[in-house]
């Protein structure tokens, strides 16, 4: 038996994949990505939120069988709503063991693993076995500047993917347009080859790049977790939405 | 839409048109006191006399006619000899008949002619019974006059030079439209002289079924492309907002305009045609509040259907609403509706069930309110010391009081004569008897209100005061007593962490099914199979949402204070089936499951559950496929009804702010869509305070 901790489950969740799709989010993020709008996923621990309405308890400790029992009372709905379950976070990966408890306890769900990439080959690989798309988020190939915004090295990041080609599991791209910072003709440049890379290594392995704008709703709830929110980039200046590099490189892309 | 209807909205929402209306009504009390005329005689007159008195309007490129100029419905009696018809009973609502739905293929097919023969041939039949042939004549009246007013048109038209116009009104609605555009027409004019009478709540009904046979034979004609029978479509759509502030209602936009699609046939073979989807794809380019859409649903309704009806749902105009036939028909023939007939069941007005032609149903006589019953019997049982199942007795035996009482104030309504209503029904004219007297189904509704509190009370209390034993019964009642002023902390507990109905949970959802199964129980208690007179529970909320938190004066329930699921007095109740307001929920699919466990053959009046679907949902490019996906999860969890609304928060409370810039925002607000600027600030409170999903 494993045990995971879990800020939301919402139902839904259109922007999370394919189909009609649950969304778990399960808590605790080793990124520090400085555009984060999810604050509350950021510690691996249960949490109170204070707002202007009151207090509330975020975090909520479920074992394996609990949350698979969950899911699968909706199984028959997520599989002819054509969807499934989308696990994300916070990084999904740090809790790879529940998820590797908890995957195989699923009964015929769809599974999408939303993750930054960044864990273990060995975590990444047991988890990303197990599921029928990973989303992963490609946010800054230069090292110096994935460090300076997202606190982490982007290494173990690329070598997943590269896993992803491997193990030859569909796989969307996924890039956060930060005005400035990711959504940089170099920066797309970057991304774009990375993903002609994988788009080489096989048929069905990447089914494209999705560009996601910026969410100018991202410093909403850090107030409330206690956090000060400092973006290190202008948010008022639109996002760049430029799909050429990845056109001219052929990589399949769509920006949300 | 083209440049003409789009210029024709723009008119009708400027309400330009409002400036041809007269400043006075004709005075039809004086001549029915100097006649001494009975009162269907008096009903009749009121008839002729509405009809008599418009001035027939037409104005350049409109390819359908009518719009009323009189601006409302004259009495015929005197204040005291109106009070004096209801003694020994009283009057439902405003008295006249509404909230049902003629059977408007009949009389299309028949043409008011030849209602008029089927009159005439009973009223032979019938010379020795003066009852019968006072109805009839009075009947028969009605019909000249509405052929008079057509007439009247035509001559205009003429006038006018508009030939084709005139060649129309010539046609119908005296004979069987030929085309789609006579059938129209006469729908049109037809349905008018309903509200002109004073009758309220005018059903629609299944019009594209009856409609069908008309667009069928010019589209294989070819004197009718897809394209003009769109444009005629929306053309009437856009004509049924033309009267919309002449409708008493509770609040603007209560009108029940509303119209049903799809489902099966009475042979139980698939209903939706082309016309079905002209319908929606007419709908949601016209986007006014209405008329209200209702479309039936199944497992086997394609999902390119409910795609398209999607694109409607993405309006923000709060309908199309769903209702489940493979719930709905089960649930109206355990209540005595044969299965054919069960079968052509459409909404009266709101969500209300009924049968186009053959129900006299009154379908809203009186509400239940739940939370009050759990709330005394919480108050009661605590405070006796009960175990939680003497509080559900309790419970149980309030519900029972309750339909008492609405049965002990509704037992002898009594319903005004109708003859023009009964002209336009299945067998009225038929049997020489008056609709007010009867049609094929007399049943009763009532609904059981504002649920997911009551039973969100009861799990509060089982989960802390007898399971968890963590609050005791002496702290929770001082705590109730005192609005949870001082006693934050266990409000805090009551609201955010004990179970709620909406999440799929078994226990909670046991004792919301538990509540529907007294309330069935109590109005199975008052039903009489062999009399024909069938008590039929429902699940709607209506204004309750609002009056039961807050009063009205015409409310007759008392107000419920804080209430067990953590509710302090004032705050709103929830609308029909949907989670308690500030329930934490997941989403749809939970609440879908929790409603799929309801019995609804006990529970058939209707009732919607009501999800509100944030308007980001539509950003994703596949949002229409999956919220069709969605509206058929409702169907795959066997839930009865849907609402299915889209919203933006921001922009609602923008159009609070400056109510100027958001004059066309229309929103969903019970059974029915209105402009939200037109809504008093509670309606507006509740729903912004809405759950937002998605």
């Amino acid at each position: 038996m494993s045990v995971g901790c879990v800020f939301d489950i919402r139902e839904f969740t259109v922007h999370d994949g394919p189909g009609m799709r649950t969304t778990i989010f399960l808590k605790g993020c080793p990124l520090r990505c400085n555009w984060c709008h999810n604050p509350e996923g950021l510690s691996p621990f249960p949490q109170t939120l204070r707002t202007a309405v009151g207090e509330r308890l975020v975090g909520e400790m479920f074992t394996d069988e609990e949350l698979a029992r969950i899911i699968n009372r909706q199984a028959s709905i997520l599989r002819l709503g054509e969807g499934g379950v989308t696990f994300s976070g916070g990084e999904p990966l740090a809790q790879a063991d529940f998820l590797a408890a908890l995957i195989p306890k699923l009964n015929q769900v769809h599974v999408i693993l939303d993750t930054s990439g960044y864990a273990t080959e060995a975590d990444f690989r047991k988890v990303a076995a197990l599921c029928n798309l990973v989303h992963l988020d490609l946010k800054i190939m230069e090292p110096k500047d994935h460090l300076r915004f997202t606190c982490v090295d982007n290494a173990p990041i690329l070598r997943n993917l590269a896993i992803l080609a491997e193990l030859g599991v569909p796989t969307i791209i996924r890039v956060p347009l930060v005005p400035g910072v990711t959504d940089t003709r170099e920066n797309l440049e970057a991304i774009a080859l990375a993903a002609s890379k994988v788009l080489a290594a096989g048929t069905g392995v990447l089914v494209r790049v999705d560009l996601l704008p910026y969410n100018k709703a991202a410093g909403g709830k850090y107030a409330a977790c206690g956090m000060n929110f400092i973006p290190l980039y202008d948010e008022s200046i639109e996002c760049r939405t430029d799909t050429s590099a990845f056109e001219r490189l052929g990589v399949p892309v769509r920006v949300c | 839409m083209n440049q003409r209807l789009r210029e024709m909205r723009e008119r009708v929402r400027e309400r330009e048109h409002a400036s041809l209306r007269q400043k006075t009504v004709p005075d039809v009390m004086t001549p029915s006191a100097a006649q001494d005329l009975s009162w269907m005689q008096r009903t009749a007159l009121l008839t002729r006399m509405q009809c008599g008195a418009e001035i027939p309007v037409i104005r350049a490129g409109e390819q359908l006619v009518f719009m009323r100029t009189v601006p409302s419905v004259s009495a015929y009696d005197t204040p005291e000899v109106w009070e004096s018809r209801f003694e020994g009973g009283r009057p439902h609502e405003l008295g006249p008949i509404s909230n049902i739905c003629p059977d408007w293929g009949l009389v299309l097919s028949q043409g008011l002619l030849g209602r008029k023969q089927v009159a005439e041939a009973t009223r032979v039949r019938l010379a020795a019974d003066p009852e019968a042939v006072e109805f009839l004549d009075c009947a028969i009246s009605t019909i000249d006059a509405v052929l008079e007013l057509a007439a009247r048109y035509s001559a205009e038209a003429r006038r006018f030079g508009r030939l084709d116009l005139a060649g129309i009104l010539d046609r119908v609605p005296a004979n069987p439209p030929r085309t789609f555009r006579e059938a129209l027409q006469s729908l049109l004019l037809l349905r008018a002289v309903v509200w002109m009478s004073g009758h309220y709540h005018v059903g629609i009904g299944r019009l594209d079924q009856y409609l069908w046979p008309y667009l069928q034979a010019d589209l294989a004609a070819g004197t009718l492309d897809a394209d003009g029978a769109e444009e005629l479509l929306a053309e009437f759509f856009i004509c049924l907002n033309k009267d919309s502030d002449l409708y008493p209602g509770i609040q603007q936009g209560d009108n029940g305009q509303s119209l049903m699609l799809g489902g099966v046939k009475r042979d139980g073979s698939d209903a939706a045609n082309e016309l079905t989807r002209m319908v929606l794809r007419a709908a949601r380019d016209v986007s006014m509040i209405d008329p209200k859409i209702n479309l039936r649903i199944s497992m086997k309704t394609p999902l390119d259907l409910l795609e398209l009806a999607s694109e409607l749902t993405r309006q923000g105009l709060g309908f199309p609403q769903y209702s489940n036939d493979e719930v709905v028909i089960p649930g109206l023939m355990a209540h005595g509706y044969a299965l054919e007939d069960a079968r052509d069941y459409t909404v009266a007005a709101c969500w209300e069930y009924s049968i186009p032609g053959k129900a006299m149903d009154i379908v809203n006589i009186g509400a239940v309110s739940l939370p009050a019953a759990t709330d005394k019997a919480i108050r009661d049982g605590l405070a006796a010391g009960d175990s939680f199942e003497g509080i559900l007795e309790r419970t149980r035996a309030d519900i029972f009081a309750q339909v008492d009482a609405v049965m002990a104030r509704s037992g002898n309504i009594i319903l005004p004569p109708a003859p023009y209503y009964s002209v336009l029904m299945n067998d009225c004219l038929e049997r020489g008897r008056d609709l007010s007297k009867g049609a094929t189904y007399n049943n009763l509704g009532i609904h059981g209100a504002c649920s997911a509190n009551a039973a969100d009370a009861l799990a509060a209390v089982k989960f802390f005061v007898f399971d968890e034993r963590s609050i005791s019964a002496t702290e929770l009642l001082k705590a109730l007593e005192a609005d949870f002023d001082v006693y934050d902390d266990i409000r805090r507990q009551l609201k955010d962490d004990a179970p709620k109905v909406g999440n799929n949970d078994d226990g909670t959802d046991a004792l919301l099914a538990r509540i529907f199964e007294d309330f069935a129980d109590a109005c199975e208690k008052h039903s009489d199979q062999a009399g024909g007179r069938i008590i039929r529970p429902g699940t709607g909320s209506a204004m309750y949402y609002v009056w039961l938190a807050r009063g009205a004066p015409s409310m007759k329930e008392p107000i419920v204070e804080a209430t067990a699921d953590g509710r302090r007095k004032g705050e709103f109740f929830s609308s029909s089936l949907a989670p308690s307001p500030g329930a934490k929920v997941r989403g749809p699919i939970s609440i879908l499951q929790t409603y799929g466990k309801l019995n609804y053959n006990r529970i058939c009046n209707g009732g919607p559950i009501t999800l509100e679907l944030s308007d980001t949902v539509f950003r994703d490019s596949e949002s229409i496929h999956k919220v069709g996906m969605l509206i058929r999860a409702f169907a795959q969890t066997g839930c009865q009804q849907l609402q299915l609304n889209t919203l933006n928060v921001e922009t609602l409370k923008d159009a609070r702010a400056h109510p100027e810039k958001h004059r066309n925002l229309i929103v969903r607000v019970w059974g029915w869509s209105g402009y939200f600027c037109e809504l008093s600030p509670e309606y507006q409170d509740h729903i912004i305070g809405r759950h937002m999903l998605g």
